[in-house]
């Protein structure tokens, strides 16, 4: 269970990205957080794991107030979080299998890493989530020689390979096309169903909230103005959306909106 | 409020002129720009007035340049024109500037909305002419000098003649002659023969010297055996006190060139030469000498080929620890330059500010330079090449560095940081991936240039080829300055090439 508290970002600069924001998302849940851009999406999620530390509150991860740990322990707690992005964040240089299997680094003795020897479990692991993905066959190239939504699955197979308990996912779609998008979300809906992992994930366009999410978050300006179930999202209506997402907030395009069923995972590869 | 008069902008409308257009003419008639800038186009007349002293001063100088002894005015402008036709044309340009700028000046006050550019392609024109004449161009020059330069210029692209010898040997052969012949005394004897030695006998072996009053000295009949066939043989002598001269004959010098099988025969009227001092002997014994200088054995690499490849092996080093130690050095220092890493603390700001002025300061003096001061600290040689081309290296390799730290791209960073990797372990998978490719990028390009400037780093003192081909060039050596070329220009293109490869392996 992850647990949200008072949480305060200001940053050096002054600007105030999130403002007392407190809520509580239970194992299991796919959480889906809208707002505009610059509405503090990405500072909140990036506050659970620590990658920007918050100015004040707590994160409550299972007991633990990730607030307060450093070093090692800070370390392994980031280990139970896997996170993917919106521009993937691979390491373009490297290849998929590199970029992969450095999921595991906060599992292994820094020299070993330094060297570059994962064991073979590791090495196995990293095929069977490339395999899960549909993109074993890529596994030598270069990232940036993939597509992106391929790109995104290496992103996802890469977090996959800290057995994490809860995935953060900052606008995982955004640049991608809307068929690509429903692609990489039913795979983290799969993996939010099958594999009881909890989702945190910020997203834009409503067909896929509502599509997607058990329960949303709205932020405007660093706060929550909003906070509704699975039912009250699917029977909202676009004016009521765009109350709290603003004008922004748009439909991928209807063509593909409707009967999702055909979008096989990793059929579109 | 202002228009900008070097862009063509016809939509932007001044403000109407100060003074109507006769008078802008008529102002710059007397100041040339004063016009235009009354018209409200003070950036053209500011432009033109500027241009137009400054090419009246350069005229004035190059006038007064070409007919330096004169002194009367009329007089010097006479002879400056005469000698230097180029000058003719400029001030008739000049003129036509002149006129044209009270054109504009009309024009410009006349009408609001107009800012004609032609006027500035002939300021150009003019500035052209006078970097003509001010560069002593000289195009009849460049052809019909080319012809005289040809044959120098045809051995330095054909050198390799000089890029073999053959090692020479002295051959010497000696026979004693008496002077003058007496009765008590027999004439020396014929040397004796000593297998495969040249051999050289006189007939007969005494005589009498040419005198003072021409009454000539004895016919000689000289022989010569065992020498090297088709080779030059001078012919000399030994007084008895040890001095050497060469055989004239009608004023040439006497020298004779072997047959086949090495044998000669040429005769000489013996020389007239002051005798030494009186002394009781009867006669002298003075040495005759036949002397060959002539190859022998196979041909060999001449020396200044060794020279070359010896300092062009010299020249690829300097190169090459120039960039070692650039690459040391640049290292540490990059961070420092690096604004991303260096923007924490007023301190550090303070840090990068001072590692990156000293950077550009240093990068941009030229190796040359550099060379010049090293060569002042350590002397001559390799090292002050390497010296200075390390020097250089450093400011330019940090820039080139730092810049690439500043562009990583902070996403892997963060994406490597989420799955729980310390601060190693991020470094070593997000931060090294992404400047590998462009550091050794960076440091082939540097290593490039390094061994470029080291060929001509030994022009100032520098060491390696360089210095060779200086030295060559100045002793109008033109087959070894060719050969030293030559290598500079293949070593050059091997790099070339090289680098290449190494760059399409590794980015
Ligand atoms: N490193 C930073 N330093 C200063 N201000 C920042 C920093 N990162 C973000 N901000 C500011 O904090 C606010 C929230 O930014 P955040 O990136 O969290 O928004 P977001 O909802 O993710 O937006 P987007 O949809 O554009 O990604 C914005 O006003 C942003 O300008
Ligand atoms: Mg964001």
């Amino acid at each position: 269970m992850l647990e949200i508290r008072h949480l305060t970002k200001v940053y050096d600069d002054g600007t105030v990205a999130l403002k007392d924001v407190s809520f509580t998302v239970e194992d299991g849940e796919f959480l889906i957080i809208i707002g505009l851009s610059g509405s503090g999406k990405s500072t909140l999620l990036r506050c659970i794991n620590r990658l920007v530390d918050p100015t004040e509150g707590d994160v409550i991860w299972n007991g633990v107030n990730l607030t307060e740990l450093e070093g090692e322990e800070l370390r392994k707690a980031r280990r139970e979080m896997g996170m993917i992005f919106q521009h993937f964040n691979l390491v373009k240089r490297s290849s998929v299998f590199k970029n992969v299997i450095a999921g595991r680094l906060g599992f292994m003795p820094t020299w070993r890493s330094l060297l570059g020897r994962f064991n073979d479990a590791d090495r196995k692991k990293a095929l069977t989530a490339l395999h899960r993905l549909g993109i074993a066959d890529q596994a030598q190239k270069r990232a940036d020689e993939l597509s992106g939504g391929q790109q995104q699955r290496v992103g996802i197979a890469r977090a996959l390979m800290q057995d994490p308990k809860m995935i953060l996912a900052d606008e995982p779609v955004a640049s991608l096309d809307p068929v690509l998008a429903h692609n990489i979300l039913e795979y983290l809906e799969m993996l939010n169903q099958e594999d009881n992992l909890t989702i945190v994930c910020s997203l834009h366009y409503l067909d896929l909230v509502q599509r997607y999410s058990t329960r949303v978050l709205g932020l405007r300006d660093g706060e929550i103005v909003y906070e509704g179930s699975r039912e009250d999202i699917r029977a909202m209506a676009d004016e009521e959306f765009k109350d709290i997402y603003g004008e922004e907030a748009q439909r991928i395009t209807g063509s593909v909106s409707g009967d999702l069923e055909e979008f096989e995972i990793g059929g579109l590869a | 409020m202002n228009t900008n008069s070097l862009q063509h902008t016809p939509s932007k409308k001044r403000s109407p002129s100060l003074v109507p257009p006769y008078l802008a003419a008529i102002l710059s008639a007397l100041i040339p720009g004063l016009g235009q800038a009354l018209a409200r186009a003070m950036r053209r007349g500011i432009i033109l007035l500027s241009s137009f002293v400054t090419i009246l001063g350069l005229m004035a100088w190059r006038i007064r340049l070409a007919a330096r002894r004169d002194t009367e005015v009329f007089a010097i402008i006479k002879k400056a024109y005469h000698l230097q036709p180029v000058l003719v044309v400029l001030s008739v340009m000049v003129l036509i500037l002149y006129l044209w700028i009270i054109y504009d000046a009309y024009i410009i006050a006349k009408d609001a909305e107009r800012t004609p550019v032609l006027l500035f392609f002939m300021l150009i024109a003019v500035f052209f002419m006078l970097g003509w004449q001010i560069g002593e161009i000289d195009p009849i020059a460049f052809v019909t000098k080319a012809d005289d330069a040809a044959p120098a210029l045809a051995r330095v692209l054909w050198p390799w003649e000089k890029a073999i010898s053959y090692p020479e040997e002295h051959l010497l052969a000696t026979v004693d002659i008496q002077v003058p012949c007496t009765e008590e005394d027999p004439p020396p004897p014929a040397p004796e023969k000593i297998e495969g030695e040249p051999y050289f006998w006189a007939t007969p072996t005494c005589g009498d010297l040419k005198t003072q009053d021409g009454i000539p000295g004895t016919i000689l009949t000289i022989r010569g055996e065992n020498f090297a066939p088709d080779t030059k043989v001078n012919i000399l002598w030994e007084d008895p006190i040890g001095n050497e001269f060469r055989q004239r004959q009608e004023g040439e010098y006497v020298t004779t060139i072997p047959d086949a099988k090495g044998e000669f025969e040429v005769e000489i009227e013996m020389p007239y030469r002051l005798l030494p001092p009186h002394a009781d002997a009867d006669f002298y014994i003075w040495d005759l000498k036949a002397k060959q200088l002539a190859t022998v054995g196979q041909a060999e690499p001449s020396m200044e080929l060794k020279l070359a490849v010896e300092k062009i092996v010299e020249t690829i080093f300097i190169g090459m620890m120039a960039t070692f130690f650039g690459i040391l050095l640049a290292l540490p220092l990059s961070f420092f330059a690096a604004r991303n890493l260096m923007s924490a603390s007023p301190i550090t700001i303070a840090i990068y500010y001072l590692v990156r002025g000293v950077l550009n300061i240093v990068r941009s003096i030229e190796p040359l330079i550099w060379a010049i001061i090293a060569v002042i600290v350590v002397g001559l040689g390799p090292f002050a090449g390497i010296l200075a081309l390390t020097v250089h290296s450093i400011a330019a390799l940090a820039k080139l560095y730092s810049e690439s730290i500043e562009s990583i791209d902070p996403g892997p960073i963060e994406a490597i940081q989420a799955t729980g990797a310390n601060w190693l372990q991020t470094v070593m998978y997000a931060v090294i991936p992404q400047i590998i490719p462009p550091f050794v990028s960076f440091t082939i390009y540097r290593w490039d240039i390094n061994i470029r400037m080291s060929t001509i780093i030994g022009f100032v003192g520098g060491g390696g080829i360089g210095f060779l081909l200086a030295q060559w060039i100045r002793l109008l050596d033109y087959d070894s300055a060719g050969i030293a070329v030559w290598f500079i220009a293949v070593t050059v293109a091997i790099l070339d090439y090289v680098s290449a490869e190494i760059r399409e392996r590794f980015v």
